[in-house]
């Protein structure tokens, strides 16, 4: 099983839960895994294409998974996998 | 970003906005981040509205590493407002200490550039810890 911690926006999916884990070889049967326990998450995470977004990113351990092998990364028991949003901020109407 | 070593800046890392390209697929990923853009004019969504492109981030903290540094701060500008976090800022950095934990990223100072006062900018630099900010002095050299 791998280890999958989830950002606040994805929680709606998995009942509230920040880390939860599922059975894979690589990230792309992660994310498959995943939007099986938990559907609609794929499409959170990924594009029409089946590309990761722009705003979010997937980390092995600690290495984005852009600069392994991308969604063909392999994954094994025991790994951590994290999904983290890019940083985002702005100006509120009337919150300057 | 801006990356260095004991308190010293001396790398800088543009990271690109992905707003104007990226914003109508963030409703896929986070509604109440959506909702907040919408509830802005589309003039002031493209001024000062800012999701950082997760590929340039990513790049830019690869490099830091590579280069022995650690990420020191993050900055962004204010068009229209004071050089102080926004509300939005402050809970953005709050939602970031969880990103740092995971990727062993020590804590950022915030920078915030303002362009209110179009012939006098402005810049102040900002720790925010727990929602709590605390402005700090920084030296240009
Ligand atoms: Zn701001």
């Amino acid at each position: 099983m791998v280890k999958v911690r989830i950002p606040t926006p994805l929680r709606t999916l998995t009942g509230g839960k920040s880390e939860v884990e599922a059975p894979a070889s690589d990230i792309q049967s992660l994310i498959e895994s995943l939007n099986g326990q938990f559907p609609g998450l794929k499409d959170r995470v990924c594009d029409d294409n089946g590309e990761i977004r722009r705003f979010v990113n997937i980390y092995l351990n600690e290495e984005d998974i852009r600069f392994l092998q991308g969604k063909r990364t392999s994954v094994k028991d025991g790994d951590e996998v994290s999904i983290v949003p890019a940083i985002a901020g702005g100006v509120h109407p009337g919150d300057a | 970003m801006l990356a260095g070593k004991d308190g010293r800046v001396t790398q800088h890392y543009k990271i690109a906005n992905i707003v104007a390209t990226e914003g109508a697929h963030l409703a896929n990923f986070d509604e109440a981040k959506f909702a907040h853009l919408q509830a802005l004019s589309p003039d002031e969504r493209a001024d000062i509205a800012f999701v950082m492109d997760a590929r340039d981030m990513s790049a830019a903290l690869k490099d830091v590493r590579r280069l022995g540094l650690e990420l020191q701060v993050i900055y962004h500008s204010h068009p229209h407002s004071p050089a102080r976090p926004s509300l939005t800022d402050i809970k953005i950095a709050s939602e970031f200490e969880s990103t740092r934990g995971i990727l062993n990223l020590p804590e950022p100072l915030h920078l915030i550039i303002s362009l209110e006062k179009k012939d006098a900018p402005e810049a102040n630099a900002f720790r925010i810890v727990n929602g709590t900010v605390t402005r700090v002095s920084y030296q240009t050299l």
